[in-house]
């Protein structure tokens, strides 16, 4: 069922999983397919939108950050307020139907990952999970990956954790030493382009979740629509096949703010 | 039998006249593209302000149980951060962009008409209706006919032959009285209507679900009244109506052209049909004028008040 007007759902469980994140269990279903997202509605702040997470029937998470305003909110709320959800929107991320595939994530991407590392597994597949962050702490649901049997190729900035570095450079490693059917990835995008790039030399099949600004979620607003295409990343994405990934002129270069208007990256090259 | 879907709108011609509304898509270049290439005949830009603005905080858009409610709040670069998009916008469509602003004053209406109307674009649309912004801009224009007039009259003054389009609400208690005023004023036609303001209220959260708690309804909910407001300006006035809310269908697209109008605006059919809501609407026409034989649209158009 999909939400479309939002669904007010109690927080059933708080989990602390660093100083600046936190992950909400909600009360309720969502039946969602991994990729997907919801909009969460912080009752008097905003609504943003957050990858959905699940590990058991009848609840549901998202992982937030404080960041901003809202996020700061929704971080002193405590179990049994209640939160608005709608979707789940979005497309969905395609896995092979057998053999061997990767993971990339980095920052929060981990929780658009998790449910198809869950599903991967369920399916029999080998799923290797290059999991990268700042530093040990952020290092997102590494106990629940344990349990699912992936493999994981940790690392972090400061070494705290796995290798010193970017998970981009464990990757690239790695595909030189074994193939993967299909490659996954989000995070920041500046990550996201280098992981297409190295997949795109290397004929691995990939899909990527791109984000950009939203306001409806339903496709009608236009505000995610990407450049040259006209594509809705919360209709058309925002998980995208790596070889129509190649359309999107945009990627990697910038994206448009909550006016409209288009903000360049400060890392993209001119052009 | 071969069916002509095409209209000349205020002189534009268009190959059907399914209008992408504003507000709805038309954030890019790019987002109107992709409604030209999913068939519509023209597309409309979102709204543009003399100055950049963000909007509303989400929540600014939702479904509820009979249509859309949305408070985006006139979201938009300004005039001066759009050029070069209209401009682009203008370069790759094959069919007609009508430019769409919206601002405080008859100045700042001005200031826009004149540089919008250099891009290439074929009409304007002046917004005067938008329910969601009375905190910052006071009172519709569209509620007070003389202002309406005096309105159109300055940005007619700005941009010559260009033609305009006033954009009425429904909820002036006299739309006709609205859209004489327009027409007198030289508008070359009338958008009708607006989104209709409404409030939906999520009684666990015990408060307005849009942060800017009120919204303009949109969807098959306000079809009847937009009909009406067609029925009455048709009968009120000489010049071509584009009659806009809750179009999902064909029929419901004939609906209006039998009413008197001579295109309809579609934006909450993106959601309820998919993005080719227009090739969905044209297919649908010719459909209904086949089996009923109807050769073009002007055949059909008013002919309900004749009965």
């Amino acid at each position: 069922m999909k939400n479309e007007k939002p669904l007010a759902l109690p927080i059933k469980e708080i989990i602390i999983e660093n100083e600046r994140v936190k992950t909400f269990v909600i009360e309720g279903e969502m039946e969602f397919k991994p990729g997907q997202f919801t909009m969460c509605w912080i009752p008097s702040f905003d609504e943003k939108p957050f990858g959905l997470v699940s590990r058991k029937e009848g609840e549901f998470m998202i992982t937030v950050a404080a960041v901003g305003t809202a996020t700061k909110a929704l971080h002193m709320m405590e179990v049994g307020d209640m939160l608005g959800f709608r979707g789940p929107f979005g497309s969905v991320f395609n896995l092979p139907k057998k053999g061997s595939i990767a993971l990339i994530a980095g920052g929060y991407g981990m929780a658009s990952l998790f449910n198809l590392a869950k599903e991967a597994r369920e399916k029999k597949l080998d799923v290797h999970v290059f999991l990268g962050a700042r530093n040990k702490n952020e290092l997102l649901y590494l106990d629940w990956m344990k349990e699912l049997g992936v493999e994981l190729h940790l690392s972090t900035d400061d070494g705290s954790a796995g290798f010193k570095g970017f998970n981009v450079q464990v990757f690239e490693k790695e595909v030189g030493k074994q193939s993967f059917d299909k490659a996954y990835t989000v995070g920041p995008e500046i990550m996201e382009m280098k992981i297409a790039q190295i997949c795109w030399q290397n004929n691995i099949p990939f899909e990527v979740s791109l984000e950009r600004y939203m306001k409806c979620g339903f496709g009608i607003c236009g505000q995610c629509c990407v450049d040259p295409v006209g594509w809705r990343m919360c209709v058309e994405g925002p998980v995208i096949d790596g070889e129509k990934l190649k359309q999107i002129t945009e990627f990697g270069k910038y994206h448009r703010t909550a006016s409209g208007r288009v903000e360049k990256y400060p890392w993209a090259k001119n052009g | 039998m071969s069916i002509d879907l095409s209209v000349t709108l205020a002189g534009i011609p268009l190959k059907n006249p399914t209008i992408l509304a504003s507000g709805i898509m038309g954030v890019s270049a790019s987002s109107l593209k992709f409604c030209e290439e999913n068939g519509a005949g023209a597309v409309t830009l979102k709204s543009i302000g003399p100055v950049e603005r963000s909007g509303h905080a989400n929540p600014t858009v939702i479904v509820w149980e009979k249509g859309i409610q949305n408070a985006v709040g006139l979201s938009n670069p300004g005039i001066d951060g759009s050029i070069e998009k209209i401009e682009k916008a203008v370069k790759v469509l094959k069919i007609p962009l009508i430019g769409s602003m919206f601002a405080d004053t008859i100045d700042n209406f001005k200031m826009i008409a004149l540089k919008m109307a250099e891009t290439g674009v074929a009409g304007i649309e002046v917004n005067l209706s938008c329910p969601n912004t009375e905190d910052d801009f006071g009172k519709m224009f569209a509620l007070d006919p003389k202002m309406t007039e005096d309105l159109i009259k300055a940005v007619k003054g700005e941009v010559g032959n260009l033609p305009i389009f006033a954009k009425l609400s429904g909820e002036h208690s006299d739309i006709t009285e609205v859209g004489k005023a327009a027409e007198a004023a030289g508008a070359d036609g009338i958008t009708a209507i607006n989104t209709m303001s409404g409030i939906v209220i999520d009684i666990h959260q015990k408060r307005p679900i849009l942060t800017n708690k009120v919204g303009g309804l949109s969807g098959p909910a306000i079809r009847p009244i937009s009909v009406r407001a067609v029925w009455n300006l048709y009968q009120a006035v000489k010049i071509p109506i584009i009659g806009t809310g809750g179009i999902n269908t064909g029929e419901d697209a004939i609906e209006y052209i039998m009413a008197g109008a001579s295109a309809v605006g579609i934006g909450s059919g993106v959601w309820y049909r998919g993005i080719d809501v227009f090739k969905k609407v044209t297919d649908e026409m010719k459909a209904f004028m086949e089996k009923n034989n109807y050769k073009n649209i002007e055949e059909m158009k008013g002919i309900a008040h004749e009965k």
